[in-house]
């Protein structure tokens, strides 16, 4: 099948994935002013800000002859559950016809989880398949871990050098054949940062920031403002609540230890019942980020996304119990990139005032 | 020759221009409205106060600048210290009164509420939606009712009864009024309304369920208007201070920040001299197409020389304003050579890193050993069962 996908963080998993159940794959667009202006015009005014993303990405793939569209569910009440649906009406309203595969959980309902995979395996044997997610989750996990050494490392040392390297490695990783060639690139990189290691001060001068927030505008910082760039920028270290390995605990895996719900467990203080998205789990985050001694929580919040907006809502009261600040963002295609820059700034400013008194 | 610190804040509706001494003494003060222009405007006050105070007296040995247009203009002036207003807004309001507890900021653009503990921001909020709330708001129905914005507050004061007017958008308010000057309200009262309204959204939009507690300090632009500190002091029940200079309270604050800067690196300013006042400058933006990121890279340019390159995610355009070609070479070589000595002990190294690696993973993405037999096994039978399918499709 020739197909494509939404862009959401490192792309070049998805890709792969595809590709090596002998797909034709099309890389989509990285979602930029035209996308976001290509979507909103062509989505209901008040669908969420990710939703109008990739109506936009669609849009822009409808002349490269797919025959599928493939992208994952939601579950609970949130909006996300019907993007495939009301994706699918509004590509037929403007003339084009095309299949959405939507992958919903397998702990959902196992049994549509197979017969998706059935489908997207094409002509490879399960076994194959086996192989190949294997593959690509060796893959995610090897990316995952770059990642979040660059999250610690762009803090201390001059962001252009580590942002070239971070995209060299997603080049390099797009080559890969096996296993053994994802342990090989991951380690040449690592070696890379070795170097970078000594610029980081001692562990009582480090300041650390949890990025928590809807799936879509937290992985993807072509929509999020390069958030976690611009924390770095002012010298904090930053980790998200969201990594596609996670994605791919909860929603690929079925035998895969699920100790992040551990986490997202711990969200029940504040939101008791699921209420879609990952509004509990990033609670759950919050207060895990907490624990692991973070200095600071930001909150992205997609404008007109319901579990989030609820999530919002009890953070102040976490903010006061946990004692840890917290910066809820609300993010759309309005988004100035000066004004986030300013509370980004202000919020960083003060944690770090927190924590010492100048002589004037 | 006396140490001076600028403070310039290049807000939406106003530039501010301020000069402290070491005691943080005002020397010079200037607040204008922001035309559009501000690089012009900044040259202006900038030759201003080159005639008011003597400089031979005086040495710029700070220079810091706040605003939402913060970025260009710290470059046109060789900037120390470049920061967010409401940093700057809470330093300046905590040095002249250390018993801050709550700061209300309302200025052209977006209003801001920061809580103060023992003299250090402990939380803050900025309008997050409109104008609602904010100067422009009051100014557009100022314009609307034809009362000029410096008597828009003493009006509302005379005001004898109260009437509500919608607040939340700047569009509707408008309707409101028009639909409640027909009730027969006087204009004291719509303004007393206006001002009401604009503290009821200031309430509901940033200090939702906070605890407030004083000494409450009202700053920007907006509080010259002693409708809204009535209104203040009215929702809050207490006393609401004003203080002298409020209206370039950022620019003080900023001023103070790069004092602290200076002070704390040891080094001298990088202030670019009045020269500046004379110079043309000029800034061009074009969309790098290099990689999927297409980042909108950002030149200053300065009587035709490029003095600041940014926007850049990869440093590839940053990196080709220092133009020190040898002073690059010098870095590549060296990086080659540490990447020869690297590739030695790289093989250890890798040891290292598989071990180590393979650790981390073992912590962080356990794997049930157990299921995943199970699963391979599933996924074989249904491979079994497909193929049993086929044979059964071929025998129909």
């Amino acid at each position: 099948m020739r197909l494509s996908f939404p862009y959401m963080g490192p792309t070049i998993v998805y890709a792969k994935l595809f590709e090596l159940l002998g797909h034709d794959v099309v890389m989509p667009p990285k979602p930029d002013k035209e996308i976001i202006d290509l979507g909103v015009k062509y989505s209901p005014e008040f669908a969420c800000f990710p939703f109008k993303v990739i109506t936009g990405i669609y849009l822009k793939l409808m002349d490269k002859n797919l025959d599928a569209l493939v992208t994952s569910g939601g579950h609970g009440p949130c909006r996300a559950g019907y993007y495939g649906e009301v994706h699918k009406k509004i590509l037929q309203d403007l003339g084009h016809e095309v299949e959405i595969i939507v992958i919903d959980s397998p702990h959902d309902d196992y049994k549509y989880f197979y017969e998706v995979i059935k489908r997207l395996k094409g002509d490879s044997s399960w076994l194959q398949v086996g192989r190949v997610i294997k593959i690509v989750y060796e893959l995610t996990k090897a990316l995952d871990e770059i990642e979040k050494k660059i999250e610690i490392l762009r803090a201390y040392n001059d962001k252009g050098t580590i942002n070239k390297l971070w995209m060299q490695a997603q080049e390099d990783f797009y080559q890969i054949k096996n296993t053994a060639e994802i342990k090989e690139i991951k380690n040449k990189y690592l070696n890379k940062l070795i170097k970078f290691e000594d610029s980081i001060p001692v562990e009582a001068e480090r300041y650390k920031i949890g990025i928590i927030g809807e799936i879509y505008v937290v992985m993807e910082e072509s929509i999020n403002n390069q958030i976690e760039e611009k924390v770095n920028r002012f010298g904090f270290e930053v980790e998200r609540s969201q990594y596609l390995t996670n994605w791919i605990r909860e929603n690929a895996f079925p035998f895969l230890d699920r100790d992040l719900e551990k986490i997202e467990k711990k969200g029940e203080e504040f939101i008791e019942i699921g209420i879609g998205g990952h509004a509990q789990g990033n609670i759950g985050h919050a207060i895990n980020f907490k624990e692991e001694g973070f200095d600071g929580i930001i909150h992205l919040k997609p404008f007109g996304c319901l579990p989030e907006l609820v999530s919002q809502s009890v953070m102040d009261d976490l903010s006061e119990k946990y004692e840890i600040p917290v910066l809820t963002i609300s993010i759309d295609e309005q988004t100035a990139d000066a004004n986030v820059l300013t509370r980004v700034e202000a919020f960083l400013d003060m944690i770090r005032e927190k924590n010492y008194r100048e002589v004037m | 020759m006396n140490n001076l610190y600028l403070g310039v804040d290049i807000g939406s509706v106003s530039i501010n221009i301020v000069a402290i001494d070491e005691e943080n003494e005002l020397v010079f003060k200037l607040y204008t409205r922001n035309s559009g222009n501000p690089i012009e405007l900044v040259k202006e006050g900038l030759a201003k106060l080159r005639e008011e105070i003597e400089l031979e007296n005086y040495k710029i040995s700070g220079v810091g600048v706040t605003g939402s247009g913060r970025q260009l203009i710290a470059y046109v002036l060789g900037a120390d210290t470049v920061k967010n207003e409401i940093t700057a807004h809470a330093r300046a309001s905590t040095y002249y009164h250390p018993e801050a507890g709550t700061i209300f900021e309302i200025g052209g653009q977006d209003s801001k509420l920061i809580i103060v503990e023992d003299g250090i921001a402990v939380d803050f909020a900025m309008n997050t939606v409109c104008a609602a709330g904010t100067g422009s708001f009051l100014d557009h129905q100022a314009e609307r009712l034809g009362v000029p914005i410096e008597e828009f507050g003493g009006l509302a004061l005379e005001a004898d009864r109260d009437v509500r007017i919608a607040g939340r958008c700047t569009v509707f308010a408008e309707s409101d009024m028009i639909s409640k000057q027909q009730y027969g309200f006087t204009k004291p009262e719509i303004i007393n309304g206006l001002s009401e309204a604009l503290v009821r959204n200031y309430m509901n939009n940033l200090v939702r369920n906070r605890v407030l507690e004083g000494e409450y300090i009202f700053q920007g632009g907006v509080a010259a208007n002693i409708g809204i500190k009535a209104a203040f002091e009215e929702e809050i029940g207490a006393e609401v201070i004003v203080p002298e200079h409020h209206d370039v309270m950022g620019a003080i604050g900023i001023a103070m920040l790069a004092k602290r800067d200076v002070k704390r690196s040891g080094q001298e300013s990088s202030f670019r001299g009045f020269d500046l006042t004379e110079q043309e400058f000029e800034t061009t933006s074009f969309e790098c197409e290099d990689c999927a990121n297409n980042c909108e890279v950002i030149k200053v340019i300065a009587d035709s020389k490029v003095i600041a390159v940014t926007g850049d995610r990869c440093g590839k355009w940053t990196a080709s304003l220092i133009g020190d070609s040898a002073a690059n070479a010098n870095v590549e070589g060296s990086s080659e050579k540490e990447e020869k000595t690297a590739a030695k002990s790289s093989k250890k190294q890798d040891e290292d890193l598989n071990k180590n690696s393979e650790e981390l993973e073992a912590n962080l993405y356990k794997v049930d050993l157990e299921k995943e037999k199970q699963v391979m096994k599933e996924l074989e039978e249904l491979e079994k069962s497909d193929e049993n399918k086929k044979e059964d499709n071929s025998l129909v």
